[in-house]
């Protein structure tokens, strides 16, 4: 056992404690994980300076007031709606960074008539900073829909995007107000006739347990959680197939060989990928954990998802590995690899290929015949159990997992036989036939 | 004593080719055993066996008297193919060989400084271990293979592509370690250097054993079948003498060889000589193992064959 992790050891040490492993599995999470919690609410921060200055009007009297009106409506809606959030929301420092760039006081701007004036002086005064911007209502606009003419509204070039919109809406809205009141309606009663209500979708399961319809609890954490699976195994496995070539091609597998048996030097390589696998599990989960917390939606991934999806991992982890470790043996060039990792990849393939279909029907036949069908059977269930929409019978979960484990044992057994072949074998690559020849033979 | 190593009727085939035919082999504990064949005879597949990197098909195996699997630790193992962790530092290459024969501890580091100045490799154990030259390379493998004390070394080829220098400090710890008691099993397929340094030696062909013994009691199985002249005057020709098959001139003195005939006998030939020109000297020369070698195969496999192993050893 000591000399399996003295292997084990220098395979974790020589992968994940090099520059190139430091940077990419652990500083770019951390850089992402830096981008939800600071860089994004300071951006969002920054981008909440209120609308200043003055803006004179050209239009008639009832115009000017509307726009002034809807300016004021403007940012007291906003703080009405944010005031009816939940706590869990308020408190988060995205969310409220958000927030605060919404409901904060939009706009601080003297609105002025700028009845008889030209347009050509009004933009001299535009350029010459002494309006922040001017808006030109013609009055057949009031009055008809089909006019010809335009509602303009004139800025500096440096005016914000934001505050364009805000300025370009409240005039719009001020029309749209205008002409309805010259019709003897009232516009606000209107607009709250017309707000369309949202809609709550209750799933109702077999037992009659009711859970609330969440599109991304549906769809996008499922392919987080199966995502977050391929990277952490398929990462660490190649690493295992490149380790194992590169000791080959070096001609080092003898030397290890004869102090070692190729048992023990499988064992040890795996488990040393292991930990390379749980290092990068660790730092792509928390950068994701970190983006669910960020967005108060941590409560979409209850702990018996976390719990499963650890179960999972240990699965693809050891089938991918294996995998990886027989190929490597196999070969003598990571490009005679990569002639026999084609097949293997397109099977992997196939849970995102089906992810849609799975999506859709979590609980269908193809999704069921994948759950028990060694190599895709992690993928696909982690995509099940973590929908959170149609919940997985629970004796597909203990199928899954008892399937699951079999097929690593009978998969570390065949890997086992054509790495004890494969590693001492030199030249031209084996063909399928041939390994299974191994397999017979080992 | 037992011996260090003993093989009994051990077979291994790859497919339709037969590494290895029926073996049995003994090597005295303590003893430097040359282990002598051309390239494919069989030998590295028989070492492997006996490191328990391949099993055998048939046969037993035992090594430091038990199973070859559990001896692994006791044994130091050079492979004919040289494996090193290019991208290690030297130190950190020789340590983690070292931890894996299952030596550990403070004193591990101590003892690989000092083999370091044994090999003439001061100053490099903090370099990659591609930063080394070839040679240097060759020295740190040996090193790596000896580290842990074995008590039984198995040296597959040694000294290719070494330089002369290198290869005199590796001969040289090689003697040393065998005045130590070490049992050490040296395959070569250059069967001169093994006549230099080894006291037994056990030589294959096509997988099976054709000699095994002390070098003094192998030559002494063959009869000598060269006679070393020196003339007096260097024009003198031995050629025509009944029994001489060829002559080789073997310095400018004019020192010749004279190659008997197969049905010759010796000291007819050797007074004959003396009779045809005034010499010097001329006596019987022992046999190389280059000629024992040829003439088992000439034996076994036929004249051809014989031919060919002569080619063989000649590009060696």
């Amino acid at each position: 056992m000591r000399k399996t992790l003295t292997v084990a050891w220098r395979e974790f040490r020589h992968t994940a404690m090099t520059k190139a492993f430091l940077f990419g599995a652990i500083i770019m999470p951390i850089l992402m994980m830096g981008l939800f919690i600071v860089v994004i609410p300071l951006m969002m921060e920054s981008n909440n300076t209120p609308l200043q200055g003055k803006i004179a009007v050209v239009g008639s009297i009832d115009v000017i007031e509307e726009i002034k009106q809807q300016l004021t409506i403007g940012d007291t809606e906003i703080q009405e709606i944010t005031a009816q959030l939940p706590e869990v929301i308020t408190n988060d420092p995205i969310a409220n960074a958000m927030l605060n760039n919404t409901s904060g006081k939009a706009t601080d701007v003297e609105i002025v008539s700028a009845e008889g004036e030209t347009v050509d002086a009004l933009k001299q005064l535009v350029q010459a900073e002494e309006l922040a911007g001017f808006i030109v209502v013609p009055e057949s606009l009031l009055i008809s829909t089909d006019s010809e003419e335009r509602l303009e509204v004139f800025i500096p070039s440096s005016f914000s995007p934001n505050h364009t919109d805000i300025l370009s809406s409240a005039a719009a809205r001020a029309v749209v107000d205008i002409r309805l009141e010259r019709l003897g309606h009232i516009p606000k009663k209107i607009r709250a006739l017309t707000r369309r209500p949202r809609t709550f979708a209750t799933r109702i399961s077999d037992d009659g347990a009711e859970a609330e319809d969440n599109e991304v609890a549906r769809k996008i954490i499922p392919m987080a959680f199966m995502m977050l699976l391929w990277i952490a195994t398929f990462t660490s496995g190649n690493y295992l197939l490149t380790t194992t070539i590169e000791e080959k091609a070096n001609k080092v597998m003898e030397v290890l060989l004869s102090a070692i048996s190729p048992m023990q030097l499988l064992a040890g390589k795996i488990l040393g990928q292991a930990g390379v696998s749980a290092v990068i599990l660790g730092m792509y989960g928390s950068a994701a954990i970190a983006g669910l917390v960020a967005f108060a939606m941590m409560d979409l991934v209850p702990m018996m998802h976390l719990t499963l999806f650890g179960v999972y991992f240990i699965i693809a982890y050891f089938m991918i590995a294996t995998i990886m470790a027989a190929v490597g043996s196999a070969v003598t060039e990571l490009r005679d690899a990569q002639s026999l990792m084609g097949p293997i990849m397109l099977i992997l393939i196939i849970p995102m290929a089906l992810w849609p279909v799975l999506a859709e029907h979590p609980n269908g036949l193809i999704a069921t015949i994948t759950s028990f069908t060694p190599p895709l059977l992690p993928f696909v269930m982690i995509l099940r159990v973590t929908a959170s929409t149609e919940p997985v019978a629970l004796w597909q979960i203990i199928l899954s997992i008892v399937i699951g484990f079999a097929s690593v044992v009978a998969m570390v057994w065949m890997c086992a036989r054509i790495f004890r072949i494969g590693v001492l074998m030199q030249g031209k690559p084996p063909n399928v036939l041939q390994l299974v020849r191994w397999i017979r033979q080992g | 004593m037992n011996p260090a190593i003993e093989l009994q009727s051990v077979c291994k085939s790859y497919g339709d080719n037969h590494a290895v035919k029926n073996l049995d082999l003994t090597i005295p504990t303590g003893s430097l055993c040359g282990f002598l064949g051309p390239n494919g005879a069989g030998k590295s597949t028989t070492i492997r066996m006996i490191m328990s990197i391949i099993h055998a098909d048939s046969g037993s195996i035992d090594v430091l008297g038990t199973k070859a699997l559990l001896a692994k630790d006791r044994i130091g193992y050079l492979p004919e193919e040289r494996g090193i962790y290019r991208k290690m530092k030297v130190g950190a290459y020789i340590q983690y060989i070292a931890n894996l024969k299952g030596l550990r501890g403070a004193p591990l580091k101590k003892q690989i400084t000092d083999w370091l100045e044994r090999i003439e490799l001061p100053e490099v154990q903090h370099k990659k271990c591609e930063e080394l030259s070839k040679g240097m390379q060759q020295k740190v493998q040996f090193l790596a293979s000896i580290i842990h004390n074995p008590e039984l070394i198995i040296l597959d080829e040694p000294f290719t592509g070494l330089d002369p220098v290198n290869a005199k400090v590796i001969g040289k710890i090689i003697d040393e370690l065998h005045h130590e008691g070490k049992t050490i099993l040296f395959s070569t397929h250059v069967l001169p250097q093994a006549e230099q340094i080894c006291n037994r030696i056990v030589m294959i062909d096509q997988g099976t054993k054709v000699l095994d013994g002390t070098i003094e009691s192998i030559r002494d199985q063959f009869d000598p079948r060269t006679i070393e002249v020196e003339p007096v005057e260097r024009s003198a020709d031995f050629s025509k003498i009944q029994g001489v098959s060829n002559t080789t001139a073997i310095d400018k003195n004019g020192k010749v060889l004279l190659r008997l005939e197969e049905h010759a006998i010796p000291s007819d030939v050797l007074q004959a000589v003396v009779t045809t020109a005034p010499v010097l000297g001329a006596q019987l020369v022992k046999p190389t193992l280059d000629e024992i070698f040829i003439e088992q195969v000439a034996q076994r496999r036929g004249t051809q064959a014989a031919e060919k192993a002569r080619e063989d050893l000649a590009h060696a």
